[in-house]
């Protein structure tokens, strides 16, 4: 168990730069979760803990030792992969034995470790099969059981479970957040879906282009994004942006000149600014009932969810989302009156992004 | 529809000629040889070639008689077995190092020797092993076979390493492996079958390599194929014990050969990742 320190990091390959001078502390026992779009840096940083990259220049600290020149087989690291890279001529129980026997570790207490992880991990009437004769999930959870068995400093999973369908995805989540509970071990996760993102995480590392935008508790992330990108990226269906202006003491969007009522501060922002990016999440549209109290405007499509119904409707040039009740079912072409919830909606930088307060 | 069907019974046929062709442009020359074995010396050069004859052993018999065959194949089996182990020793770990390092010109080197002229390398190992004395010498004749097993065996790993998924080497060194230990307990049983497919080969193409031998062996360590070269004479060729000695040559490859199809087939590296 240890923390994880990293500082002035930056890893090019050639010419390129994919991650530009990064900082970041993770805490012991920590779970923290990298998230972001397919090219963002965050497997990259994950292997660079791992030791599987070299660093370009900085330093990374496992605990209070420098490891920048460590290699990965001495950095006491476990790591679950993507594909779960399981040794296809090794049986379960060897796949998991395997680290233990490379540390000289006594044959008693490593059949002991592997039986209690595979216990954990509901695998034990797998242990003599070899990975070809084991589904997907089961694979997965071997390749769990091998990190798990090692006791190690800190686990890393390279989106683990995003080769599994979608009702395992949602199982093996709450397994592995369970798990982090019990075993106590920094964790450090990657993924690119935001669900995982917010519901495993302690702290989220939203990252786009190899630069943190915003490291954070997922409450944080969601209530007070940082900036529009990481507004955008967590929250689905994605947060709804219209161009907004200050006129007459008023926001009035900059298209069609529909009047938007905005919480104090979010107005504060936009007074000083004079224009910027309203940000409303679909699920901060309530239907008005009386039509003068909020925005009108055309439903395009309808998508019952069961818990909640989306709405589809095109304002002030943004094809926009409203998620309402279930109860609602508007026809395709019905006129609503939609009423964002004015103490939660956000205002950025139409420049940088950056939020407005 | 109908022309479909018309156009896949042409492919068939046509694929079955192709076959056809091909097995007889490959398999005339071997039945010949093999037939020729077993005919009695007169025979063999009569024209047009007799295909209905009462088999002899004669031929084999001659050949035990006049010339030491067992010593001979005994040292086809010594410089075969050392050329291909030669290899093998330093092929598998240079195939894993250019698959693990992506550096290619290595291997490419190799493989530009292997394409090269035998008559290239012939002249200066000549000089190289006369001057150390050892012209004649078994070691002289493993050493330049090498030339022959050492790319076939890294040419026919280095696709059987580079199928390994470099998440399953990733996953060994982050468990504690270091790249020898990679190499020896993740690498080396997934790649079993390729690397008794690139020993055949090797044994195939060095067991049937005539040039080296020719120059750099002497009367004890003489080759099969270079001791047969021995019965074309310049006023008279035996064409019988020629054609027995040459069946006798061929047994061995022709073995292995059939045994190689055994291990193409089994795929080791199934279910390593996801799937």
């Amino acid at each position: 168990m240890a923390s994880i320190s990293i500082r002035n990091l930056t890893k090019r390959y050639g010419n390129f730069t994919v991650i530009p001078d990064l900082n970041l502390e993770i805490a012991d026992h920590e779970f923290v979760v990298f998230v972001g779009p397919s090219g963002c840096g965050k497997s990259t940083l994950l292997r660079i803990i791992a030791g599987l990259e070299p660093i370009s220049s900085g330093d990374l600290y496992i605990g209070d030792t420098r490891v920048n020149g460590v290699q990965a087989a001495q950095r006491d690291i476990a790591m679950v992969f993507q594909d779960y890279a399981l040794y296809p001529h090794m049986r379960v129980y060897d796949n998991m034995s395997f680290a233990l026997e490379l540390r000289g570790t006594p044959k008693a207490e490593i059949d002991a470790r592997v039986k209690r992880a595979a216990a954990l991990l509901h695998i034990e009437p797998y242990l003599d099969r070899k990975p070809k004769e084991l589904s997907g999930g089961q694979r997965q959870r071997v390749a769990m059981g091998r990190a798990i068995v090692r006791n190690p400093k800190a686990f890393l999973f390279d989106e683990p479970l995003s080769n599994l369908d979608a009702k395992l995805r949602g199982q093996v989540r709450a397994e592995i957040k369970a798990l982090s509970q019990e075993l106590k071990t920094t964790m450090v996760f990657v993924t690119h879906d935001q669900i995982e993102a917010m519901t495993m995480a302690d702290r989220i590392v939203v990252l786009q282009s190899g630069t943190i935008q915003q490291y954070d508790t997922p409450e944080a992330v969601y209530e007070r994004p940082a900036n529009q990108f990481v507004a955008g990226f967590i929250g689905s269906p994605a947060m709804n942006f219209f161009p907004v202006e200050w006129r007459q003491e008023r926001a009035i969007l900059s298209q069609g000149g529909t009047v938007v009522p905005l919480g104090e501060e979010t107005a504060n922002g936009l007074r000083r600014a004079g224009s910027a990016v309203l940000g409303i999440r679909p699920e901060h549209f309530a239907v008005a009932t009386d039509a003068a109290d909020g925005i009108a405007v055309n439903v395009k499509l309808v998508e019952p969810l069961g818990s909640d119904t989306l709405i589809h409707f095109d304002l002030a040039g943004a094809a926009s989302i409203a998620r309402v009740d279930p109860s609602l079912r508007p026809k395709v072409g019905d006129r609503l009156s939609l009423r964002p919830q004015p103490s939660r909606t956000h205002l950025f930088d139409a420049a940088n992004g950056r939020v407005l307060r | 529809m109908t022309d479909a069907v018309n156009t896949d019974r042409w492919i068939r046929w046509l694929n079955l000629v192709q076959l056809v062709l091909a097995g007889v442009i490959i398999m005339t020359p071997t039945v010949w040889m093999v037939l020729s074995s077993f005919k009695p010396s007169f025979e063999v050069t009569a024209y047009p070639p007799t295909l209905i004859f009462t088999p002899t052993l004669d031929n084999y018999v001659e050949l035990t008689k006049t010339t030491p065959f067992l010593s001979y194949a005994l040292n086809s089996l010594i410089v075969t077995v050392g050329s291909t182990a030669l290899g093998l020793l330093f092929g598998i770990p240079a195939a894993f190092a250019v698959s693990w390092t992506r550096i290619s010109w290595p291997a490419i080197l190799t493989l530009a020797a292997r394409m090269a002229p035998g008559t290239l390398f012939l002249l200066p190992w000549y000089v190289m092993f006369r001057q150390v004395g050892m012209i004649g010498s078994y070691t002289a004749l493993i050493l330049s076979h090498a030339v022959i097993t050492l790319p076939i065996v890294i040419w026919v790993l280095l696709p059987s390493f580079d199928a390994i998924p470099r998440s399953v080497f990733e996953a060994a060194q982050v468990d504690g492996c270091s790249v020898t230990r990679i190499l020896w307990r993740i690498a080396l049983p997934l790649v079993a079958s390729g690397i008794a497919v690139s020993a055949i080969l090797a044994f195939v193409f060095s067991w049937n390599y005539f040039l080296f031998a020719l120059v750099l062996s002497n009367g004890d360590t003489k080759t099969l194929i270079a001791a047969a070269f021995n019965f074309i004479g310049e006023g008279s060729t035996q064409w019988g014990a020629l054609m027995a000695a040459a069946t006798l040559i061929a047994l061995p490859p022709l073995v292995l050969a059939a045994l190689v199809q055994r291990w193409l087939v089994s795929g080791l590296t199934l279910g390593a990742v996801k799937g």
